[in-house]
């Protein structure tokens, strides 16, 4: 009996040493198993972005806003059908981007707000930056307030607010109309985002009529909040007064009025004396990239389009909810001209064949 | 094949973007009073906020800062530290942008914690409740701001107000969840032994189980009051002013000085609120 005890318990501790021997031979097959999974998964990862790893891209800067876009994506479809390139676009800030731009670390700008940034003219001369063209120069900026403050519009029931305001320095008149909502002693104007150029002068301009007096000049912050007050308060029906431009999806869009001032001198315009002419919207190039990329730098610099142009495009992207590579596709089907404007007959031939595919 | 493997299916698509765009355009169109009514009690708030911290003079504020620290670290050094510190803040010329920062952030934070104390409370008490309350927190702290921010500004209009919004949507997760936490930390026979003794369950929460987890919620205000601090210079991009705006300017007009010393002066602010309301809570330990 005793014996047997002792067997017993002999036995089960041998089994269950075996018992453990063995889980521990599992756990490893397990690790083994999982280890070879593992590296399986990172084969086909490896393998699956080697399929489309790409070589040398160009490399487009997007500042944010709807035209500089639309002129990306018709380069880049052209890079791509016609001179068979790899293109890529990244985003970014103006001053985040122009630095890249002059680093190289971005290739070109399709639409450079030439007055805009302060240090582009001394680029350009000392060679940092290459001016390939320019792009348009028929644009607008300065002071809008929707068309229904000042005509009204009976289809909405909204009364003219300010049916005299036609100049700037009609606002004076009109601060009540244009309240600030923080402030409500004084009117609000919708100002430039500060760090471009037209914001010193926008200031300039409000002091200048005296318009400080009635009114605060909001720093918006950013581009996309200035869009935001305009979109909201015109879909709202409510009177706003705001620093824009032209061409951009939101003048497409609604049905803005650009307040009149006196005309362009060059002599007055930095003092904000009187309107702003347009600013020449010029194609750039990193010089490495120039020297890369003789042919694809041919078309770029006789790349040229209008305000109008443009605009027609932003339309049909708001219109059509269409992306901007589909906006660019329609664009050179439209205005198919331009493609030989543009470029070499065999190479228009090409971007026409893939279109019409 | 192929294909199937590397790119995904284009077939399974649903458009989620047209909706809510036609959302937000149906409450541009339709709700507009109630934003309104929302924006103007908000700016009444924010004023009175603003005119009562632009009411303390800056000697008083340097002094009141010199005194807190000094009760809650009871080292003459520290407080020479903090009030210096501030002090500096006026050498470079942004006292008063700092006020201007200082209203936001104060404003944003009582509402949060108007909102987060309750709301953290309610959600101890239930576990149904956080099981959908954890997720919508998570959202809240983790949704890019800017995506909420522009309808905001849409709906609100541009400057303070929702930049309060804003603050508060980012700094509101902390508080709730800290104090869920602390409450139900405390020990069960703490609260065996209240009820025990015929305590209510206002007396067992008030007296027994918020006493008790208080160290855990002040750290969850704590939390809060620096997740404000951090939502400075996005809400300035949307039009907030203060030091915030200053940084913005800096960064685009590629003005690094003017960047860094905007900078250096909301951290100077964040050092000196998270010390304050730390031995605050410490002193509660």
């Amino acid at each position: 009996m005793l014996i047997r005890i002792k067997h017993i318990t002999i036995i089960v501790v041998v089994m269950q040493k075996y018992r453990l021997l063995k889980k521990a031979k599992r756990d490893e097959c397990i690790m083994k198993k999982r280890g070879l999974i593992m590296l399986i998964c990172v084969a086909a990862l490896l393998i699956s972005s080697g399929c489309t790893q790409q070589s040398e891209k160009i490399i487009f800067g997007d500042v944010g806003w709807d035209s500089m876009k639309f002129h990306n994506a018709v380069a880049m479809y052209i890079a791509e059908t016609a001179y068979d390139l790899e293109t890529e676009e990244i985003s970014g800030s103006t001053p985040v981007t122009y630095g890249a731009l002059k680093k190289g670390d971005i290739h070109l700008y399709m639409e450079t707000w030439t007055d805009n940034i302060p240090a582009y003219s001394g680029d350009v001369q000392s060679g940092e930056l290459i001016e390939l063209g320019v792009n348009y120069d028929d644009n607008i900026q300065g002071l809008y307030v929707p068309r229904y403050v000042v005509e009204g519009d009976p289809s909405r029931g909204i009364e003219p607010l300010a049916p005299d305001l036609k100049m700037v320095e009609d606002l004076k008149n009109y601060k009540d109309v244009f309240t600030d909502p923080e402030d409500a002693s004084k009117g609000r104007i919708y100002g430039s985002i500060s760090g471009w150029e037209i914001d010193e002068i926008m200031r300039k301009k409000v002091e200048y009529y005296g318009l400080d007096e009635f009114y605060n000049y909001i720093d918006p912050g950013s581009d996309a909040a200035l869009s935001a007050s305009i979109a909201g308060a015109y879909e709202k029906g409510e009177p706003i007064v705001a620093y824009y431009w032209e061409p951009t999806w939101i003048t497409g869009k609604y049905d803005l009025l650009l307040l009149e001032d006196a005309p362009y001198e060059e002599s007055l315009y930095r003092q904000g004396k009187c309107e702003c002419p347009s600013v020449r919207l010029t194609v750039c190039a990193n010089p490495q990239f120039v020297k890369d990329n003789p042919e694809f730098v041919e078309f770029l610099s006789k790349y040229s389009t209008s305000s109008e142009l443009t605009s027609k495009a932003l339309m049909y992207i708001n219109e059509n909810n269409a992306e901007y590579a589909d906006a660019a596709k329609w664009f050179l089907v439209e205005y198919d001209n331009l493609l030989d404007e543009w470029l070499p007959s065999d190479k228009a031939e090409l971007v026409r064949g893939e279109l019409l595919k | 094949m192929h294909k199937l493997l590397t790119v995904f299916p284009e077939d399974i698509y649903i458009d989620i973007k047209a909706p809510i765009d036609k959302f937000i355009n149906f409450m541009l169109q339709n709700w507009s009073p109630f934003f309104e009514a929302v924006s103007k009690s908000l700016q009444l708030f924010l004023n009175a906020i603003g005119s009562a911290v632009n009411a303390i003079p800056w000697w008083l504020l340097i002094i009141a800062v010199f005194f807190a620290s000094y009760k809650v670290s009871k080292k003459i050094s520290t407080s020479i530290l903090y009030s210096a510190l501030l002090f500096f803040i006026g050498v470079i010329g942004l006292f008063d942008m700092m006020y201007a920062t200082l209203a936001i952030i104060i404003a944003s934070v009582i509402i949060s914690l108007l909102i987060g104390l309750p709301s953290g409370i309610v959600m101890s008490a239930s576990k149904k409740i956080s099981i959908f309350a954890v997720p919508v927190l998570d959202t809240m702290q983790t949704m890019p701001s800017f995506v909420y921010l522009i309808p905001a500004v849409m709906l609100l209009g541009l400057g303070n107000v929702p930049a309060v919004i804003a603050t508060t949507i980012y700094a509101l997760p902390p508080v709730i969840r800290l104090t869920s936490h602390g409450i139900r930390q405390v020990d069960v026979e703490v609260v065996e032994a209240a009820k025990a003794f015929g305590s209510t369950k206002m007396q067992i929460l008030f007296k027994v189980q918020i006493p008790q987890a208080l160290p855990t919620i002040m750290a969850g205000v704590n939390q809060t009051i620096m997740m404000a601090i951090s939502m400075v210079v996005t809400c300035s991009m949307i039009g907030a002013t203060g030091l915030g705006s200053e940084v913005i300017k800096g960064i685009n007009r590629l003005e690094s000085g003017r960047g860094f010393a905007a900078g250096i002066a909301i951290v100077i602010v964040a050092i000196i609120l998270d010390r304050l309301t730390q031995g605050v809570f410490k002193k509660n330990e």
